[in-house]
């Protein structure tokens, strides 16, 4: 398979008025044509970042540091900004963290779809793009009455699909879905996220999925990576990581969500807060919170390596299976008080 | 859309009610007894005095008085000047009210129009030392003092350069020999631009609509466009006005000017601030991610949002450029309703100043109640049932 | 009784200060945090590096008077120096020159200053005071008080100041402080209603709001402590606005000659208009250039300032 997107070591800070804010530091993954992959974390870990570095739509703060975006082999931050221009949304679209707010209030919702598509293909004419637009929205499911509506005659759900018809609306060979459906109620979540992974497939799409739920994650994603402090601690094929999850921090994302594990388990939380990324811990970032930590996570910084087949770490002290195991029925036999008191930290 | 309009327009005319009102009471308890300087006035002959009694109704009580004048002033019957005896304010007040208009509205187009260019351009270069001197001369035109800047501007345009008149509307030399009156010139000109105008503005709107009209439907507006002027200009020249044109319009050059360095600060400050709240907006960064040219995002997307909170300051601003109006009118001895009124105010001339006062209400309505609908006309969310729909 | 907890095992600062040195701490840590953001906007520094060098100027008025100047030469209204032709231009004894009846301009100037500062200082006070509290109210109670403040300053909005003030000028040539309290009432119920009841209603529908009022707090006890305090950031703002307008429109009517005042900028370019000097403009310019760059640079001064505080209270404006 070919590589459409390859992140090398991306390292990206913002400067503040308190310092430096890391926001990602190192990360690297590659992404095949017609793959998706998920990213999760915890709130504020630079899953968003990671996505507006990917669009070249960082804000002015921002500084890259070091590391490569390739799209195609091509490096992102050597072209040029009309380049780029004519790049995003034909070849990247994204569908923003803020769907509900990502719709001009003072134009109608076609309007809004066909400009995309005729400012990316200039033969296109107006009437064609219309065409297209009414399609599209069927593919997403509103009626197609509704292109000449203004967003604020929308609802929520319908705004949400109305922002994906936008994202497919150019054909682009990557779509980054930045929390697609948080603002939704979990069935409509789950009936979109379907819809969304039906396109994908029929039309060989990759997508990058954000989100800090994990079991969103597990459904659509063909390979994940797990985020904590800006940087990746685990990236590997979705089975493989949710099944054998081998980087204590992903173990306990999974815990915090439920029915992942296909055991009934009571939701347990991850005690203490994500680190400041002003000044961040050493070594491993996660060491304060991680029940696993020795004294070589607290000092060296754990190496990006490949353990398996695809399947990349970042921990000193990988859990083994059998761990996992017996930490679970540990807890069952003790009602399950989560994963800091069954080790006593 | 009809039922917003009627609503607004009750509004209105309640406003105004009010309005004219406390006009009237005002000037009344202004100490002094007016009514007895009116009536012994040395200007008046003495027969007509016994009709003003009756006419002013003097023997009445306050509030008669006031029903009297109410009544009165919707038959557009406002009393006989006192400085321009017998003159009906009336007829002053209408043949001044045309000239007040043209002069407010194009300065106030045209100051909105630069405040919202230079207020989007700035914005959008937010912290660029353009943003900076773009403030502070802004600033220093908005917090002018506006007798001196006229008076900067008379200096600098008429009395050094001597390219337009000092002041005054028409120059007397040339009309002396005229076929026609200043009014009826003045009155052909404006009907003729306002049809120039709907004209350019319809060709505008059908040859340039859509996402991306090409580039021979520009060729076409412009070329059109300059057509429709030549028209015009012909069919004047050939009726014989066209040289009263020129003159009257020179003269309202500096005016003019003067008015738009004086608001288009405002609104440009404001336009910049509104606009720096809106580049924050997520579909701002969406219409970026979608490859959109910076322009458009600029000018569709963080400009077309921002305007409409500066349109809500316009109306609110309305007020004080008419007070600015006023001061320029007087400055360049432009004979519209804000220089009556100070000369009627000054001579004490009382039914002049009022009704003065009461038109240039009347006209803030009006301005008012415009900006109102081209509020509602911008803004998609706006029911026209009067509540914002978000 | 004996079950309450004594105060020193709450903590030793909290209770041990009394209530005022804790809200005068928390005041003076917000004013800091402000200052901060303030001064990142240059045109507000801008502005307050203005203000402070009119205060400078208008200050030394006192101080020259009663030394190096004779009372007789440089009283601003009644002084007249009989040595030289007037108007006279900018000398060593006069350095910017004398106005057509032989007062000196610079004394003009200053001693002016600190009138200017009482005018704008005086009507934006009141006009911020009426506008806070009108505001307040129709947000608090909203219904009849609510619909009849807010049609007031409908129809406030309607009327143009300048007209109208030059209307009942002529007629009562109104003096230095009704001009002022005219000022500020028709400011206080205008535009400033209209807004700062918008700041009060998006504070008094906050959930402490109604907590207060659970716990029994009186209305006019809540309006003081809970609504008042997040509205004056708003109202200290539109202060620094309502100067600009008070002394522009003080100047202009004072140029028109429609005011009752012996001094002031505008008066100052009123003498010289009415001497028939604004004629030969550029001639004459001491005649009106200081008293017009005053005007100008002092109303500026206040509008950037509001305009820096415009970033401080107003979030979405800061930079990015
Ligand atoms: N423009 C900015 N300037 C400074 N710091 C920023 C900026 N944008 C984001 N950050 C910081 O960078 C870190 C990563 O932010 P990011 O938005 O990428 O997180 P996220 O993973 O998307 O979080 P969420 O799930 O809440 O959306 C956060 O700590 C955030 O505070
Ligand atoms: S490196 Fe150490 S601290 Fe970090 S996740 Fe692995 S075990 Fe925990
Ligand atoms: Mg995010």
């Amino acid at each position: 398979m070919d590589t459409l997107l390859r992140l090398e070591d991306l390292t990206m800070h913002y400067k503040t008025k308190a310092g430096w804010v890391q926001a990602i530091d190192g990360v690297s993954f590659s992404l095949d044509r017609g793959q998706s992959l998920g990213l999760v974390g915890e709130s504020g870990c630079g899953k968003t970042s990671i996505a507006m570095s990917i669009m070249r739509l960082l804000p002015y703060n921002a500084e890259l540091v070091k590391g490569r975006i390739l799209m195609d082999g091509h490096d992102l931050y050597a072209l040029s900004d009309e380049e780029v221009r004519q790049l995003r949304w034909k070849e990247v679209a994204m569908i923003f963290q803020a769907a509900m707010n990502s719709l001009n209030p003072v134009y109608s919702v076609g309007n809004q779809i066909i400009e995309a598509i005729v400012t990316h293909e200039p033969e296109t004419s107006e009437e064609e793009a219309r065409d297209r637009a009414e399609s599209l929205f069927e593919l997403v499911g509103i009626p197609k009455e509704r292109m000449d509506h203004y967003p604020h005659e929308y609802s929520g759900g319908m705004k949400q699909r109305a922002v994906i018809a936008m994202a497919l609306a150019c054909n682009p060979r990557l779509i980054i879905a930045d929390e697609p459906t948080t603002a939704l109620d979990v069935i409509v979540q789950d009936k979109i996220l379907r819809e969304i992974e039906d396109i994908r497939r029929k039309i060989n799409m990759s997508m990058i999925y954000i989100s800090h739920d994990v079991s969103v994650i597990a459904e659509v994603s063909d390979i994940v990576g797990v985020m904590y402090a800006g940087k990746l601690l685990e990236l590997g094929p979705c089975c493989d990581v949710f099944k054998r999850p081998k980087n204590p921090y992903t173990y306990s994302l999974m815990r915090a969500y439920p029915s992942i594990l296909g055991e009934k388990h009571d939701l347990a939380t991850i005690p203490g807060e994500p680190p400041n990324l002003l000044d961040p811990p050493s070594g491993c970032r996660f060491h304060p919170r991680c029940d696993w930590a020795t004294k070589e996570c607290r000092e060296v910084e754990p190496p990006w390596r490949e353990i398996a087949e695809g399947h990349y770490l970042a921990c000193h002290n990988p859990i083994k299976t059998q761990q996992v195991k017996s930490c679970m029925q540990q807890e069952t036999a003790k009602g399950g008080e989560g994963i800091g008191a069954s080790f006593g930290n | 859309m009809r039922r917003y309009v009627v609503g607004r327009l009750g509004q209105v005319i309640l406003t105004l009610l009010i309005y004219i009102t406390l006009v009237y009471f005002l000037l009344q308890a202004m100490p002094g007894d007016i009514t007895m300087m009116y009536l012994s006035n040395p200007k008046i002959p003495q027969a007509a005095r016994e009709e003003l009694r009756t006419q002013l109704g003097l023997d009445q009580s306050l509030f008669m008085q006031y029903i009297s004048y109410m009544k009165n002033f919707f038959k557009g019957e406002l009393g006989v000047s006192f400085s321009q005896y017998p003159k009906p304010v009336w007829d002053i007040l209408m043949e001044r009210l045309p000239r007040t208009f043209v002069l407010f509205l194009t300065a106030n187009v045209l100051s909105f129009y630069i405040g919202f260019v230079l207020g989007k351009v700035i914005a959008w270069r937010r912290g660029k030392a353009i943003d900076y001197a773009a403030t502070v001369v802004g600033i220093t035109f908005w917090t002018a003092f506006y007798p001196l800047l006229a008076l900067v501007v008379i200096w600098i345009f008429a009395y050094n350069l001597k390219w337009l008149p000092l002041n005054q509307f028409i120059d007397p030399r040339l009309w002396s020999t005229a076929p026609f009156t200043a009014n009826q010139v003045f009155g052909n000109m404006v009907y003729g631009a306002a049809i120039v105008g709907v004209g350019i503005f319809c060709i505008f709107y059908y040859l340039l609509r859509g996402l991306k009209p090409s580039r021979r439907s520009h060729v076409q507006a412009w070329s059109l466009t300059a057509a429709l002027i030549a028209v015009a200009l012909v069919f004047a020249q050939r009726k014989g006005i066209l040289i009263y044109i020129w003159d009257i319009t020179r003269h309202m050059i500096l005016p003019v000017l003067t008015l738009t360095l004086i608001n288009f600060a405002g609104t440009m400050l404001l336009m910049r601030d509104s606009m720096l709240e809106t580049v924050q907006e997520d579909y701002v960064m969406a219409a970026r991610a979608k490859g959109l040219p910076d322009r458009v995002v600029r000018d569709r997307y963080a400009a077309r949002t921002a305007l409409l909170p500066t349109v809500t300051s316009l109306v609110l601003s309305l007020a004080s450029s008419m007070s600015g109006g006023m001061v320029t009118e007087t400055m360049f001895s432009w004979p519209g309703l804000g220089q009556i009124l100070f000369t009627a105010a000054l001579s004490n001339d009382y039914p002049l100043a009022t009704g003065a006062l009461a038109f240039t209400g009347i006209f803030l309505l009006i301005a008012h109640f415009v900006a109102d609908i081209l509020y509602a006309v911008l803004d998609p969310r706006i029911t026209y049932t009067g509540q914002s729909g978000v | 009784m004996n079950e309450l907890v004594p105060t020193h095992e709450i903590g030793p600062t909290s209770l041990a200060e009394p209530i005022w040195k804790i809200r005068w701490k928390l005041t003076k840590r917000s004013l800091r945090q402000n200052w901060e953001i303030f001064k990142e906007s240059r045109i507000g520094i801008l502005g307050i590096i203005l203000i402070i060098a009119f205060g400078i100027f208008g200050a030394m008025w006192p101080v020259m008077i009663n030394t190096v100047w004779d009372p007789m030469v440089y009283d601003p209204v009644v002084g007249f120096d009989p040595m030289i032709m007037h108007p006279s231009p900018p000398s060593a004894s006069h350095l910017l020159g004398t106005d057509p009846i032989g007062r000196d301009i610079l004394a003009q100037l200053m001693y002016s200053t600190g009138r200017e500062f009482l005018l704008g200082v005086l009507s934006a006070l009141i006009t911020v005071v009426i506008g806070t509290a009108v505001g307040t109210a129709a947000a608090y109670y909203g219904g009849f008080i609510d619909t009849f403040f807010m049609r007031i300053a409908d129809i406030i909005l309607l009327f143009p100041f300048i007209p109208l003030l030059v209307v009942v000028g002529a007629m009562v040539k109104l003096s230095f402080l009704p001009f002022a309290i005219i000022m500020g009432v028709l400011g206080g119920f205008g535009g400033i209603t209209i807004i700062l009841k918008a700041q009060a209603l998006s504070v008094s529908v906050r959930p402490y709001i109604d907590a207060a009022r659970v716990a029994g707090g009186s209305d006019f006890h809540i309006i003081v402590s809970h609504i008042i305090p997040n509205v004056l950031p708003l109202s200290f703002l539109y202060m620094m606005f309502s100067v600009t307008s008070a002394i522009l429109s003080e100047a202009t009517l004072s140029f028109f000659g429609v005011l009752n005042i012996d001094m002031s900028w505008g008066m100052m370019i009123h003498t010289a208009d009415v001497a028939g000097y604004l004629f030969d403009f550029a001639k004459y310019w001491w005649l009106w250039a200081p008293a017009g760059l005053a005007i100008t640079l002092f109303c500026a001064a206040f509008y950037m300032v509001g305009r820096g505080l415009d970033e401080v209270v107003n979030p979405r404006l800061r930079k990015r």
